[in-house]
């Protein structure tokens, strides 16, 4: 395998992270969501991978197992977001702080459900692409 | 493996927990005079969240909970021997504890829901859980088969009861029982929904001709069937009718059909009971019968049936669940589940002998258990409906009389066939529980009257007294249950005059039965089934032309049919386009490479470059959004497709069809064209005027947002993105599973 992919490869993790974050931080004024944080981390991640083999990537990230987990507790994450208004009467989806409410900002992050809820989006994304990525990779590497 | 049985133990333990609250709450409220919530949850479709604990719901809660509790009980100490005899880790049974305990949710749930929509759900996850439970042992073959038949009749059925709900929803503009009781008039349209209903119910209740499936799913673990095929699931088809009485009763031709279906599920399965050796198909044909008498009631109708069916439910769930127990006990120490290689087993286990003697005889109606009145309301009810339904009821209890003594006698009297083992107290304790719970109601009825009358006043829809009692005197319920007890006994004795019917009536069954076409029709849907995959493996996927010639000349003959006038339209071109033209340049160059490239590496580098191309175009645009997207997503399937194809054997030699490679150019190329004189007759027409785009945008910044793609996908389509996200999950872990044989990683 090229030297050039083998060494930037596993190296990428890093700045896709601090992509992703900074997408998901920024994310209400500006481009970019939960989604495209999520394939952007998973894709670095699946560069891993693919330089690594998967045992690698998985023992020398052993998060990366977890990865189900993730996936799942974003679904949850998401869905508690999206719905606990329904515990107070209100409309599934109703975010917080209402139209014309002020936001309250840390930084550039704004503390809003809706920034929530793209967390949830951002760690079902994540979670699912690594799921296949590792699944993909035993298959391949199975028949090698 | 220490820590596993701890862990698997302590799920038994929170089950049991669980189901004593549950006990203990549905009690309070019972007592408390019940409550009801009404919270509409898609008001445009006119789905509301719309349950009540009202009688009804007290009566298969309390029973839910109660024989839940005591199954639970039995289960810890069932389950670790059963899994141990397996051969299995004891980590299995968490699994098992979570199913039950979903399955008490899903039965409180649909006793105490009055929205039809809500009553098809739980009924569906009842069904659901059962799957789970009935397949328990899925090493087992036989089990597998039994889950899916319990799941297919059941389920399947269960449409016809959203179809129902769907035609009275049409009709009548409500999901609600309560509304739809008032609103509903006799008529065709009526008459066919609560008979679409009445046979998801009657498959659910294990009724003839859809009760195939019992006695198959005997092959759960004795926990499962002494719930589920006792006082739960099988519960929940006659609950349906209880709680829709008021619309069945519209039609006289429903209950009609209601009683004889009840009468012909009570001979059949009387008579098959007699007929069976395993312990737990005598039971399972039992229930069939017994649940035919409450299908009965039903059909008789009245205030007098109504408390009946209420009190029979009672009666019979308390004294199934502690039989179906003894009997898991039984094969449990000896290791024998026929008949014929047990008996004499009195000696050896006394107090499950006495208490199960006890529901024994609570089945069979003998004075002191709460079985007589069940009978006694019974009869009440029949001789007031007529003398042949009379007549039928005390055969009906004659059956009963002669199947459940056969059972009791053989298990603990006569020879000595087998030294049983040890078992636990664990295994007996419930069993003794519940045989007290029958005696004092044979003694203190009042309570179990009172429960009944209420679930009776629903099913009734006006106030029931249920007011059972002894009686020293010859009114025709006495003379009908003395003669019921003799004509068991004779029935009993004389295995001579029952063995030849008997026998005759199963070999029938077996040859000419639903379940022989049951068989039938599955093989025929899996042969379909089978049709279908090799067209579409064989025909369709490898040769995508199939799908695209025929939709390019649709299309094209859509665009012959319509006018064309101002469609096409060539805009201006300008000098500020060029960075545009330039990436579509490069878009379209790396399209005409993919097909005239050979090998595998090179067609998807030009597809990615295809796909950046595009996805810068975009950004150019002025969508930062859709071209972030596009970017990412390409990278991925690159990505994707470089790992996978590197990893395939080398190509050795050309793989050229020249007939086949003319047909799929062709076939792209119609496509194609006609693909593009779609967009470009759309691009041409742009939409002038308000729509929900501009209001989107219009209203961005009010939700505290800038990119409107961010606010649409966060805030106004929310719900649309979490639906995404979920089959995006379920999706997932479906590839997962299919790859990993039912593991996630």
């Amino acid at each position: 395998m090229n030297d050039i992919f083998a060494i930037v490869a596993p190296r990428l993790l890093g700045p896709a992270l601090m992509l992703g974050i900074a997408i998901i931080v920024r994310s209400y004024g500006n481009v970019g969501d939960g989604f495209s944080a999520g394939v952007i981390v998973a894709t670095a991640i699946a560069l891993r991978y693919v330089s690594l083999g998967w045992r690698l990537a998985e023992r020398s990230l052993p998060i990366l197992r977890r990865a189900p987990l993730v996936a799942g507790g974003g679904l949850l994450f998401a869905l508690g977001t999206g719905f606990a208004g329904l515990l107070v009467g209100d409309p599934p989806f109703t975010h917080h702080p209402r139209a014309g409410e002020g936001v309250i900002h840390i930084g550039t992050l704004e503390l809003m459900s809706a920034v929530a809820f793209d967390i949830g989006v951002f760690l079902v994304v994540t979670g699912s692409l690594v799921v296949m990525v590792h699944h993909l990779a035993r298959l391949v590497e199975g028949h090698r | 493996m220490s820590q596993a049985k701890a862990r698997s133990s302590l799920a038994a333990g929170s089950a049991v927990a669980l189901a004593a609250v549950a006990l203990v709450a549905s009690l309070g409220l019972w007592l408390a005079g019940g409550f009801a919530i009404d919270i509409p949850w898609a008001p445009t479709l006119g789905l509301r969240l719309d349950l009540a604990f009202d009688g009804l719901g007290a009566l298969y809660a309390v029973l839910a909970t109660g024989i839940g509790l005591a199954v639970f009980v039995y289960g810890a100490g069932y389950l670790p021997l059963h899994l141990q005899h397996a051969g299995r880790p004891a980590s299995d049974g968490r699994r098992f504890w979570a199913w039950m305990a979903l399955f008490m949710g899903a039965m409180v749930g649909l006793a105490c829901a009055r929205d039809l929509i809500l009553m098809f759900l739980f009924f569906d996850l009842t069904a659901v859980a059962s799957y789970f439970l009935i397949g328990f042992d899925r090493e087992r073959r036989e089990a597998r088969g039994a889950a899916l038949m319990a799941f297919l009749v059941t389920g399947v059925s269960a449409v016809a009861m959203l179809m129902g709900a769907v035609l009275l929803y049409a009709e009548y503009g409500t999901f609600s029982v309560a509304l739809l009781s008032e609103l509903a008039v006799p008529g065709t349209l009526t008459t066919v929904a609560t008979a679409l209903i009445a046979v998801a119910a009657v498959a659910k209740s294990a009724q003839v001709p859809l009760h195939f499936w019992l006695p198959r799913a005997m092959e759960a673990p004795t926990p499962v069937s002494a719930y589920l095929h006792s006082a739960a699931m099988v519960a929940a088809g006659v609950l349906v009718l209880g709680r829709l009485h008021p619309l069945l009763a519209l039609d006289r031709v429903v209950l009609d059909g209601l009683l004889v279906i009840g009468f012909a599920s009570i001979v059949v399965g009387g008579l098959l009971a007699l007929a069976q050796d395993r312990l737990k198909q005598i039971l399972a044909y039992s229930t069939i019968s017994q649940y035919g008498y409450v299908l009965v009631l039903y059909g008789i109708g009245g205030e007098l049936a109504a408390g009946a069916a209420a009190l029979y439910v009672i009666a019979h769930g308390i004294a199934k669940s502690a039989l179906f127990m003894t009997a898991g006990t039984v094969i449990m120490a000896t290791g024998e589940d026929r008949l014929s290689h047990l008996g004499g087993l009195g000696r050896a286990l006394p107090a499950l002998a006495l208490a199960s003697g006890l529901a024994a005889a609570t089945l069979a109606a003998l004075p002191l258990t709460i079985g007589f009145f069940k009978d006694e309301l019974f009869f009440a009810a029949a001789v007031e409906r007529g003398p042949f339904v009379g007549g039928m009821a005390v055969v009906a209890a004659a059956l009963t009389v002669a199947y459940i003594w056969r059972f009791w006698l053989g298990l603990f009297t006569g020879q000595r066939r087998v030294v049983p083992a040890a078992i636990p107290t664990l295994l007996v304790a419930p069993v003794v529980v519940l045989a007290v719970v029958a005696v004092v109601g044979g003694v203190l009825v009042e309570p179990f009257a009172r429960l009944a009358a209420g679930a009776a006043s629903v099913t009734h829809g006006t106030a029931v007294l249920v007011t059972p009692a002894y009686h020293l005197d010859a009114r025709p319920e006495n003379l009908m249950a003395i003669a019921a007890w003799l004509l068991g006994g004779l029935l009993l004795v004389a295995p001579a005059v029952r063995e030849p019917i008997v026998r005759g009536l199963a070999r029938l069954g077996e040859a000419i039965g639903p379940r022989h076409w049951y068989g039938r029709l599955l093989q025929g849907v899996s042969r379909l089934s089978d049709r279908l995959h090799a067209a579409e493996v064989r025909d369709l996927r490898s040769s995508i032309a199939a799908v695209l010639l025929p939709t390019g000349v649709l299309v094209a003959l859509g665009f012959l049919a319509t006018p064309t006038e101002g469609s096409y339209i060539v805009g201006d071109v300008t000098a500020g386009d060029l960075p545009l033209m330039v990436l579509l340049a490069l878009a379209v160059a790396a399209a005409i490479t993919v097909p005239r490239d050979v090998g595998r590496l090179r067609p998807v580098l030009a597809l990615s470059v295809l796909g950046f191309a595009l996805g810068a175009a975009y950004a150019v645009m002025g969508a930062p959004d859709v071209a972030l997207v596009a970017v990412v997503v390409d990278a991925v399937f690159t990505l994707v497709f470089v790992g996978v194809f590197s990893r395939l054997p080398p190509v050795t030699g050309t793989i050229r069809q020249p007939r086949r490679r003319a047909r799929t150019i062709g076939a792209g190329v119609i496509a194609g064209v006609s693909a593009f004189a779609v967009i470009w007759a759309s691009l041409s027409r742009t939409p002038i005027g308000p729509s929900d785009a501009t209001e989107q945008v219009r209203l961005t910044p009010s939700a505290h947002g800038r990119d409107v793609v961010t606010v649409i996908l966060a805030d106004f389509r929310g719900l649309d993105t979490m639906v995404e996200i979920t089959v995006l999950f379920v999706a997932v872990i479906g590839i997962a599973s299919l790859l990993r044989r039912g593991r996630s990683w």
